[in-house]
């Protein structure tokens, strides 16, 4: 190994930028969700709208997490 | 009480979106790269528009619990169980087709990208126009007669 190099990184990048990727619609996802859950305890009788809410933001998550991924497999 | 109105719309309201980018994809694939490019374009509306549309169904399918005691349970496991099997099919095909000599994966990937973007505007627009009742009389047979 050469003295001068004193960090290097093999294997393809793009793994690294997919987790990356991953971390923000996990976190976000996992809020969604976790909220949704506390809400319909508190409130069951306003399941229904609160699933719309969830839905939407589930959907917009997603979306994050999906243009991540195309880009992994674009790079 | 559930809202199951708003996500049949938003199923529908996805698949008439996912043809139409399905179309203009095809024919911008067509004029860039042939027969490949129209056969990226349209694998990529499919798999955006499908993927979006997979929440709205799992929340449809964990409706069919509403009567159930385990409903809150049943729900997350469905929609979230949903959530990740739908990322490792995105992940398993993306790999698959990624090699394959008849996929561009330029139009591809811009084609999933526009599909999903354009199912969200869609499912946005449905949710805000979407009227959930606070109270709703149970019709027979639904799954909420005893829902709470």
């Amino acid at each position: 190994m050469d003295p001068i190099i004193l960090a290097e990184v093999t294997g393809n990048l793009n793994t690294v930028g997919y987790g990356l990727a991953a971390i923000g619609p996990g976190i976000g996802i996992g809020i969604v969700a976790g909220k949704t859950v506390e809400a319909m305890a508190r409130q069951p009788e306003l399941a229904g709208r609160l699933q719309v809410t969830m839905f939407l933001g589930i959907a917009f998550t997603e979306l994050l997490a999906f243009i991540g991924v195309a880009l992994f497999f674009l790079g | 009480m559930t809202a199951n109105k708003i996500f049949r719309t938003a199923l529908i309201w996805g698949g008439v979106i996912a043809v139409l980018i399905g179309v203009v994809g095809a024919i911008i694939g067509w004029n860039i790269d042939g027969s490949v490019g129209l056969t990226s374009a349209l694998i990529g509306a499919v798999v955006g528009a499908a993927f979006l549309s997979i929440t709205a169904a799992s929340i449809l399918f964990a409706n069919r619990y509403a009567a159930s005691d385990m409903y809150v349970t049943i729900f997350f496991g469905v929609v979230l169980g949903g959530w990740l099997l739908k990322f490792v099919l995105f992940l398993v095909l993306a790999i698959v087709l990624r090699d394959q000599p008849w996929i561009n994966l330029l139009i591809l990937f811009t084609s999933v990208i526009a599909s999903a973007v354009a199912t969200l505007v869609v499912d946005t627009i449905i949710v805000m126009k979407g009227r959930v009742p606070y109270t709703a009389p149970s019709v027979a047979g639904d799954g909420t007669e005893n829902a709470s």
